[in-house]
């Protein structure tokens, strides 16, 4: 064969390069300058942008020995701040692809234009045994404010190789014009197919193929990217179109193709757990008979997840792995002989072992949401990266993945649930969805009993507790910590929950180690001055642990739909006993705003002469989209502008200080 | 803002030589083994690693070059430990590494060894965005089974020419040390200067030429916020070398700040002489009818907006500057390069301008430290003419042989001409004038000169919601942080993202119904920032009262000092500051004050917080005033800091109790 794809490892590098600011190099004529981008000091599409790219062009060749790609930049300076896009820098790999033929001019506001022959630099970016990544950088000098940046270079690739090729739309700044082709490899029965994952920009067409085999495609008014708190993945988001190189006629039918996939994916699964003594050994060790069959499904995830998960422990070095020469498991009853695996391995011994005990059980390929959503009409396999087992439980459809260390039997981590995946068999398999836990799955409870002190102090015990996903994610952060650490990141939390100074002391030891039992922590705790003085009266604010909701969704405008990890719930209940001789006064109005999609109601309350204070706050949303933010917005002012409500109360003799 | 010179200062620190022993063998070598059973230095629970012997040994040879030979061992007892297990050295064109080697040792099992052919080579991870070229390079290397019980250690051997003949022992580290050794090894003819800082003086056992420092059982120096940078507190010992007499080699250590003065006027000789271009500028921007102030400005204004902030240092480019004539037909340039072509401006109109060399962090050099080349930025100091007498020239003191001098930073781009950002003014740096280097302190600027004086005028209706106008007036640093996050937003709706920031940080819910800046890119005129703002259920019912809260917007308190540990260091205010606030709340009809929150009034001699709840009518009247006074808080004077901050925070939360008129 001649050609050799070395898709896998050059995808990372096509990554750096394409998503590098800089675009470059060939031609060695300029474009032609219009006397409107001459004098355009601010453009209508982009209000207030530093620089725009007027124009982008990127000629990718691939049918030639060496593929080589030409790119054209012309960058508008619109503000001071915008000249720093006068430094370039072309990021590139030595020895897989060199960089040639960097021109450059400046093209001053009344047209006058002056050839870069400055000095350009090479500098390291990071260089190792094996691959040595550099840039070469250059400023252009003397551009001031309504100055016209171009530039153009070629990258050229590594003979002998083709790579999986990308058109990055979405940068850093604003597009008016892109022009992108491709002239694909097609020589000893290769294709290439492409897709564009998050759309195309407003008004583009998708690529197509002329005549002459270049694909071909331009697009105007492509947005800047911009980057928000809450934002679904990246790689979701940003315009982009993906060519994938077939070493044979690909399947074009999504149906078909999963089939296909399907069905070799379920061999591969079923040959793992083909081996049925040792699962049914460990079956009758670990499960009796009589167990119902949930008890009987739980105790087999319990006895999956005790092995030894080599996927959460800390990263080794070469010379570690090839000391401790760990043997890669083929089935799954040499994998629990062992008695260590990969986590995607484990979660395959669980399928054996669900069976061993009778379970309908089923191999399933999920495509985790951190990165990106699943669609299967883009034919790429990899995207279904993570594995889970459905069991029927009870005439239901349940799923597991005891192979996500600390994951509580029943639930999945966040980016495995509600997302698609292929349940495998020998017909190649259906499409399925995974469970999205509800909020009350996933809770923190925070419990405490606290005292008012004469000086407006408030101290007490407060217990902590995480359940579900909610403990499955700390769990995981702080799995390779000491106890010292996970002191200081629970203290931390609590810091972070409480809108003022704190004093905190951790008194019990949380189980860091278990799955099902919720992970709960237990401290000392003293908010100095929480209570503050209004001459005859005291005031005790409503919320104590207000302090994560404080800057939600504090920007008014919007630019990506509101996108959590999961559903969560945090309930508060606060017992407030006050100082001898006080007395409660006028309590906050009860709210609550008790919607299906989200919940918050704050209750304040006389109980035997002390104060009882609950506050729930919940979200059953995953993706809020754009149109609907200012209601989500709302909604976390409303928790905010409650939560600032005041108790009041009568001191006895003197009044609270602070 | 940049550090260009910070590079140049990591790599005299790093440039070692001698005595490498090549470690064929796969174990780890005598001495690693030797310290790993040592005792451990005394440590508490949250020490992540203890180093068990350090040994750095500085080897010149008669033809100056100079070979840094560094040993470590260290026991890593908790997870963060690990990185320790990161062995690295910075090398260049001009410094070389000649030998790297680690080894570890498990707690239980067989050593481990690396050697320099897996090591990695990569730009530094801590330079700042800005720069466009570099040859300054790091080398790691990755040490095997880094984890807690186990021992991990190195040696790495760099030889080099340094540009002055000086370097650091620093035996205190940010963990405990059980044993640091120095040797410094001398060829016939050579002297040298220790001086302690931050220790008391140690003196050397001295064999022949060689010199040996054996330090035992040192603290380590523990992070806390705002504390003084690490040369402010770390023990450390200055060495200057200084070749034979006769030997006629122009680098040499200093002996005094006069001689790094002399050696840095040396190094920028001719490099600020004008071209006719840039004469030409000049005369362009300036006119004769203007005052020589006037034409200052002019050139300074010139410098902050039009000469962009690029670094390329190669070389000794960490510390020369390129000349005038190539920063003004590049139109850019980094601190250095900047400071080089002002000066040369300045000298068309007749002003004289030196270099001056300082470190952006305050404390990181002291008045009491040996000279050494510790800087990290330049400024000028411009020679004022007798005449000048303008009160907006703040940053200025009287040279007892210059007359009076101004100093200005013409990298800041945003602090106007005549005055200093908060972190170099009460700042020591070395003024490079016509006799030598002179080691100052330049000036702290009044409080008021960065300043924030927020007013608000509020209207409160009966169910709570607060409507009003305000006004901020910002001047100095409190001006520059604001107009740099509005300046630097990529898109036109993104403006009002701060003014929101703002406002989220003191009220729950709001709407911001109009805004507008004043003087966004006119340094020398203060900045302004009115808004208007709906605040729904500002003021919070219960029962029939309605309780609000005077202190409407702004936050002045902090928690820095609420840790369970008490204070080791002292803490570092960035700059002078002074902060008043007015807020009127008319009360909605049909209500009255029933209960004010209490005044606060403090005043300490690094800062003073006063604040007043008044009724005036209908109307609720707060007033408050913040003023830091002194730019570092002693540890004596913790305690009162601490009770400063919780008085500040309780009177931010304080509340007003309106109740129906009877």
């Amino acid at each position: 064969m001649l050609m050799r794809c070395y898709r896998m490892v050059w995808l990372a590098v096509m990554i750096v390069l394409v998503t590098a600011p800089a675009r470059l190099a060939r031609a060695d004529e300029w474009k032609p300058v219009s006397p409107d981008d001459l004098k355009m000091t601010s453009l209508p599409e982009a209000p207030g942008a530093p620089a725009v790219y007027l124009y982008r062009q990127v000629d990718r060749n691939d049918a030639s020995r060496a593929s080589s790609e030409y790119n054209y930049v012309r960058i508008k300076i619109l503000t001071e701040e915008g000249r720093k896009h006068a430094n370039i820098e072309i990021p590139f790999i030595r020895g897989k692809i060199s960089v040639s033929n960097i021109r450059a001019r400046l093209i001053r506001p009344d047209g006058s234009s002056v050839p870069f022959d400055g000095k350009v630099y090479e500098s390291t970016i990071e260089k190792s045994k094996t691959q040595k990544v550099l840039a070469k950088t250059f400023t252009v000098p003397d551009v001031q404010v309504g100055s016209i940046i171009d530039y153009h270079f070629n990258y050229d690739f590594e003979d002998m190789h083709i790579f999986d090729s990308y058109w990055l739309l979405s940068d850093d700044l604003f597009t008016k014009h892109g022009e992108f082709t491709l002239k694909p490899y097609t020589n000893e029965g290769w294709t290439v197919q492409w897709n564009w994952p998050a759309g195309l920009p407003k008004g583009t067409d998708p690529p197509k193929e002329g005549a002459d085999g270049i694909i071909r495609m331009t697009s105007n008014n492509i947005p800047a990217f911009v980057t928000e708190d809450y934002m679904p993945p990246e790689d979701e988001l940003k315009f982009r179109v993906v060519f994938v190189y077939f070493d044979s006629f690909p399947e074009r039918d999504p149906q078909k193709f999963w089939k296909s996939f399907g069905k070799k994916q379920a061999d591969r699964a079923e040959s793992f757990v083909s081996k049925k003594k040792g699962l049914e050994e460990v079956v009758a060790q670990t499960v009796s008979p009589n167990d119902p069959p949930e008890v009987k499904l739980k105790k087999i995830y319990i006895r999956t997840q005790q092995i030894r998960n080599l996927s959460y422990e800390p990263q080794k070095s070469e010379q570690e792995e090839k000391r401790d020469k760990q043997k890669i498991a083929s089935s799954a009853e040499e994998l629990l002989k062992l008695g260590y695996g990969d986590g995607y391995y484990i979660t395959w011994a669980f399928l054996g072992l669900a069976r061993a005990a009778g379970f309908e059980a089923y191999p399933c390929l999920v495509s985790a949401r951190n990165l990106y959503f699943f669609n299967p009409q883009r034919i790429n396999k990899s995207e279904l990266n993570s594995n889970v087992v459905l069991v029927k439980l009870n005439g239901k459809d349940t799923y597991y993945d005891p192979g996500t260390k600390f994951a509580p039997f029943g639930l999945l981590p966040w980016y495995e649930s509600g997302v698609t995946g292929l349940k495998l068999d020998k017909e190649g398999g259906t499409w399925i969805t995974t469970t999205l836990p509800p909020s009350s799955d996933s809770q923190i409870d925070r419990t405490a009993d606290l005292k008012i002190t004469p000086e407006g102090d408030l101290s007490g015990k407060l217990k902590l507790s995480f359940t579900g996903l909610e403990a499955l994610s700390r769990r995981m952060t702080e799995r390779l910590e000491d106890e010292a650490a996970r002191k200081k990141y629970l203290e931390d939390l609590v810091k972070n929950y409480i809108p003022a100074g704190i004093e905190l002391d951790l008194t019990n030891k949380p189980d860091w180690n278990a799955s099902e039992t919720p992970l709960t922590a237990e401290f000392d705790l003293k908010v100095p001055g929480w209570v503050s003085s209004a001459g005859k009266r005291a005031l005790l604010p409503a919320a104590l642990f207000g302090a994560t909701e404080k800057h939600l969704f504090e920007h008014a405008d919007r630019t990506w739909p509101v996108y959590f990890d999961y559903p969560f719930k945090k309930v508060d209940d606060l017992t407030v006993e006050l100082p001898l001789g006080w007395q409660i006064g006028d309590l906050p109005k009860e709210t609550d705003t008790d919607a299906k999609a989200a919940e918050y109601s704050m209750k304040v309350e006389k109980q035997n002469g002390k104060l009882h204070i609950q506050r729930v706050v919940r979200c059953d949303l995953m993706m809020v989209g754009k149109e609907q933010y200012p209601i989500l917005r709302n909604f976390f002012a409303n928790v905010r502008t409650n939560d600032d409500q005041q108790i009041v109360l009568q001191p006895g003799t003197g009044s609270a200080s602070n | 803002m940049k550090s260009t010179l910070a590079i140049l200062t990591l790599l005299g620190a790093a440039v070692v030589g001698a005595v490498f022993i090549p470690g064929a063998k796969a174990d780890a070598p005598a001495w690693m083994h030797a310290a790993a059973t040592a005792p451990l230095p005394a440590h508490d629970e949250k020490t992540d690693a203890v180093l068990l012997y350090a040994e750095d040994v500085t080897t010149v040879q008669p033809n100056g070059k100079i070979k840094n030979f560094r040993r470590r061992a260290y026991k890593i007892l908790r997870p963060d430990g690990k990185r320790f297990g990161f062995v690295f050295a910075y090398f260049d064109s001009e410094t070389k590494i000649n030998a790297m080697h680690a080894w570890s040792i498990p707690a239980s099992g067989k050593d481990y060894e690396v050697k320099e052919k897996d090591a990695i080579v990569s730009a530094p991870p801590d330079i700042e965005n800005g720069e466009l070229a570099s040859d300054f390079k790091m080398k790691y290397i990755r040490i095997p089974a880094s984890e807690p019980g186990n021992v991990v250690g190195y040696e790495v051997e760099q030889e080099g020419r340094p540009y002055v003949f000086e370097t650091d022992w620093n035996p205190q580290q940010t963990v405990p040390v059980a044993e640091a050794r120095f040797t410094l090894q001398l060829p016939p003819g050579w002297e040298y200067r220790g001086v302690w800082v931050n220790h008391a003086d140690v003196q050397p056992k001295i064999s022949g030429n060689n010199f040996e420092w054996d330090l035992r059982d040192l603290p380590a120096i523990k992070y806390e916020e705002d504390m003084p940078p690490w040369r402010g507190v770390a023990a450390r010992m200055a060495v200057a070398l200084f070749p034979p007499s006769s030997d006629g080699k122009s680098s040499k250590g200093f002996e005094t700040w006069r001689d790094m003065g002399i050696w840095y006027a040396d190094l920028t000789k001719g490099r600020r002489d004008p071209s006719p271009e840039i004469k030409q500028k000049v005369s362009q921007l300036t006119n004769a009818s203007q005052s020589p102030i006037e034409k200052m400005h002019m050139l300074a204004d010139f410098m902050q907006s039009d000469i962009r902030y690029v670094g390329i240092w190669l070389g000794i480019g960490g510390f020369q500057p390129h000349s005038a004539t190539e920063v003004f037909a590049h139109r850019y340039g980094d601190c250095k390069d900047k400071a080089t072509l002002l000066s040369s401006m300045l000298h068309e109109i007749g002003i004289e301008s030196y270099y001056v060399l300082i470190n952006v962090e305050r404390g990181d050099v002291t008045k009491d430290m040996p000279p050494q080349k510790h800087f990290n930025h330049a400024i000028l100091a411009v020679k004022l003419p007798k005449d000048v007498n303008d009160p907006s020239l703040l940053a200025t003191l009287n040279h007892p042989t210059l007359g009076k001098i101004l100093f200005f930073d013409p990298t800041d781009e945003s602090t106007p001409f005549g005055q200093l950002r908060g972190a170099l003014q009460a700042n020591f740096g070395l003024l490079v004038g016509p006799d030598g280097g002179e080691l100052l302190e330049l000036p702290q600027q009044p409080a008021y000169t960065s300043s924030i004086s927020r007013s608000g005028k509020f209207t409160l209706s009966a169910n709570g919601n607060l409507v009003g106008d305000v006004m901020e007036v910002r001047q100095g640093d409190r001006a520059r942080v604001e107009r740099h996050a509005l300046l630097t937003v990529d898109k036109e709706s993104d403006k009002i993202k701060p003014i929101e920031s703002l406002l989220a940080h003191s009220l729950s819910s709001f709407q911001i119904t109009k805004a507008s800046v004043t003087n966004l890119k006119k340094n020398d005129l203060a900045f302004g920032l009115n808004y208007s703002l709906v605040a729904d259920s500002y003021a919070k019912r219960a029962g029939n009262l309605l309780i609000v809260r005077p202190r409407t917007i702004g936050s002045k308190g902090s928690s820095v000092l609420e840790t369970k540990e008490p204070r080791k260091y002292p803490l570092e205010f960035e700059g002078p500051a002074r902060d008043t606030d007015k807020f009127e709340i008319a009360l909605p009809a049909g209500y009255e004050v029933d209960d004010l929150p209490p005044p606060v009034d403090l005043d300490y001699s690094f800062a003073s917080y006063h604040s007043k709840t008044e009724k005036n009518g209908d109307t609720l009247l707060y007033t408050r005033t913040f003023e830091i006074k002194e730019l570092s808080v002693p540890v004596s004077k913790m305690e009162e800091l601490k009770k400063m901050y919780r008085a500040i925070a309780g009177d931010e939360r304080n509340t007003a109790v309106l109740k129906p008129k009877s």
